[in-house]
């Protein structure tokens, strides 16, 4: 078998980071399509980029040569000359994909931090091998100083694992393909002993004003609470979904890991992007909270970690518009209007309860 | 140049102008009427402005005049920037207790919104603009998708009966044109509620003749800075009126053709 020939939508972290590390260059052809017009342009004349991935404390590199960097506009050209399509451009821009592979009967891998993306996707396409996959790994999409001399278009990824639903095995690469059943188990604790404390960790670091995840997990106070969500969330998983608890244990000791991996430069504001989407019902931090809720545990750190959500401020953000909202209104009607949780409600007088002890909490940090 | 603090101060006072509103929305009101029997005043209109000012006095530069609905202008003119409010746009629906109005508040930088607020607060919708900030509803960003006018559901708030009298018969007919080609046009009550609802999609057009600048300022930006193609006019020289029209790109000329002998958007 020939070299199979790959179209990523996204030339970022996941994009670029890590699938060559699943999909090595010298079996797989890269093509992507990317929005940056900069890094459409550098990726075009450079024609190559390296990543670099984590292993035992040391950097290895990886050069990955690319075919083309096309403009989201230009994809049709490609989609004929190729194998296969991998998303991983955020699940809020996945919606624009709908039209661009309508009709295609290409296996379609979506590496988006949203299970219910692989479905809405299939619906707008029609095409029934779009699927769900798993990057379980943290990566950055910069690199440090030294690493950027080497290569100004490098990146930094740690050795993860990926795993894919079966129904596109035929794909092949260096993933796990698995059933639906592990599928579930694989997200569930992405989710919640990744995502959660992952952006928790972020908000907090942000709120201290640091740049990097390890830099905000050197803080003894950050660490604490990113290990008071993870040991919610486990107990949160065993009471709910009966989870295995030495596999979340050892899942929870491993992402604690990896947030303090001082080799990955992982960006505060990568992690901590679009706080409103994180803040969705049924998303990491407010879904993480009412889960714990209803399973009878009151997940302190969880909530604190959704203040600090409430607090970010990054001015390039899409949902800057957190900071005029909190500001503007008092904390009931911000709970209540933006946030939409109903008073009466568990989470709503929880969080209204700790609210000026939390904020404490968070001026504390911040000096 | 962005207008953090305004934007804020804005948010601020019109939500709690709509606490109020919820508060009264029960109550028999006495209503006065003004210069026609749909142009009409409660009690909770006057006390919700008053929230209104004192809000945007505390939390915004005090030395901006206030050009409000019930009080007129308060504070100096002559500045070039200056607050339009209307706490109570759909009085006539709030008094039948149809849950279809909004509180309206926008900073006008020499006669151009520059932010603009409109909340609904039966529905705790909140619409809020800023020139350099951008366009949202409650958390959501929001953008406009451009649709054919057969596919648009239209708007239109009527002028005050005493304006233009002459030509009031233009206005039935456009909206029974508007009406017959398209997915229907509807007289809601609240013109920023309608230009509220073009900025999110839900509306692809609507306007209006003659209507008070402080019903529509803060729905025109919103409109604009989704990505509507607006256009507005003013059309007397004493007091604050307005001509506009704001549709989704491709519904633009549909209405536009229709509704210029009314509205003469275009300067002579």
């Amino acid at each position: 078998m020939g070299r199979l020939s790959l179209l990523v939508f996204g030339a970022g972290a996941i994009g670029r980071g890590y699938l060559p590390w699943v999909f090595p260059p010298d079996q797989y052809e890269y093509r992507y399509v990317e929005a940056d017009p900069m890094m459409r342009t550098r990726l075009s004349e450079s024609g190559r980029f390296t990543t670099f991935k984590t292993v035992n404390g040391e950097y290895e590199a990886l050069e990955v040569p690319v075919a083309e960097c096309l403009a989201p506009g230009e994809s049709a050209s490609a989609l004929s000359k190729v194998d296969a399509v991998i998303t991983a451009v955020g699940p809020r821009n996945v919606r624009s994909l709908g039209n661009t592979l309508r009709g295609l009967s290409l296996p379609v891998v979506c590496c988006e931090n949203d299970s219910a993306v692989p479905r809405r996707l299939a619906a707008a396409t029609g095409n029934a091998r779009v699927v769900l996959g798993i990057p379980d790994v943290i990566a950055s999409n910069t690199a440090p100083d030294r690493l950027l001399a080497v290569d100004p278009l490098g990146l930094v990824t740690e050795d993860g694992e990926c795993f894919v639903d079966q129904a596109v095995s035929d794909l092949g690469g260096n993933c796990h393909y698995v059933d639906e059943e592990e599928l579930d188990n694989q997200w569930r604790a992405k989710l919640y002993i990744h995502n959660t404390p992952h952006c928790i960790a972020a908000y907090l670091g942000s709120v201290r004003g640091v740049s990097y995840l390890h830099e905000a997990m050197d803080h003894p106070r950050i660490h604490a609470v990113v290990q008071g969500v993870m040991d919610e969330m486990a107990r949160m998983l065993e009471l709910r979904y009966r989870m295995n608890q030495g596999f979340v244990r050892w899942y929870s000791g491993k992402e604690l890991r990896r947030f303090s991996n001082t080799l990955l430069y992982d960006p505060v504001a990568r992690v901590a992007r679009e706080p409103f989407r994180k803040l969705a019902h049924n998303d990491r931090l407010i879904g993480a909270a009412e889960l714990c809720l209803s399973c009878g545990v009151v997940p302190e750190n969880v909530i604190l970690g959704i203040m600090a959500a409430f607090w970010y401020e990054a001015s390039d953000d899409p949902d800057i518009n957190i900071r005029y909202l909190r500001a503007a209104l008092e904390p009931s009607e911000f709970l209540r209007m933006i946030i939409r949780l109903r008073p009466g409600e568990a989470l709503y007088e929880i969080v209204l309860d700790r609210w000026d002890q939390n904020v404490a909490t968070l001026s504390e940090l911040r000096s | 140049m962005t207008h953090t603090s305004e934007l804020q101060a804005a948010l601020a006072a019109a939500v709690s102008a709509g606490n109020l509103l919820l508060d009264y929305y029960d109550e028999k009101l006495a209503v006065s009427t003004k210069e026609s029997m749909r142009d009409i005043a409660t009690e909770v209109d006057r006390l919700a402005e008053e929230r209104i000012i004192k809000a945007l006095r505390e939390q915004a530069d005090p030395d901006i005049a206030i050009f409000t609905e019930e009080q007129g202008r308060v504070g100096d003119a002559g500045g070039s920037r200056e607050w339009f409010v209307d706490a109570l746009d759909g009085t006539v629906n709030y008094v039948n207790r149809i849950p279809f109005f909004s509180v309206s508040v926008a900073l006008a930088l020499n006669g151009h919104p520059e932010v603009g607020v409109v909340y609904n607060p039966m529905v705790s919708d909140l619409y809020y603009a800023a020139t350099g900030i951008g366009v949202f509803k409650n958390q959501m960003r929001l953008s406009i998708r451009d649709k054919v006018p057969e596919e648009c559901l239209f708007a239109v708030a009527f002028s005050g009966k005493t304006f233009d009298p002459a030509r009031r018969g233009q206005e039935f007919q456009l909206l029974g044109e508007v009406n017959d080609a398209s997915r229907g046009c509807l007289r809601t009550g609240s013109a920023a509620m309608n230009l509220a609802y073009v900025a999110e999609g839900r509306l692809g057009g609507c306007w209006g003749k003659a209507n008070k600048f402080w019903d529509v300022a803060a729905g025109l930006l919103l409109a604009e800075l989704a990505g509507a193609r607006v256009q507005f006019r003013h059309v007397d020289g004493e007091q604050p009126l307005v001509n506009y029209l704001a549709t989704v790109p491709s519904a633009w000329d549909f209405i536009y053709e229709r509704a210029q002998s009314a509205l003469a958007l275009k300067e002579a």
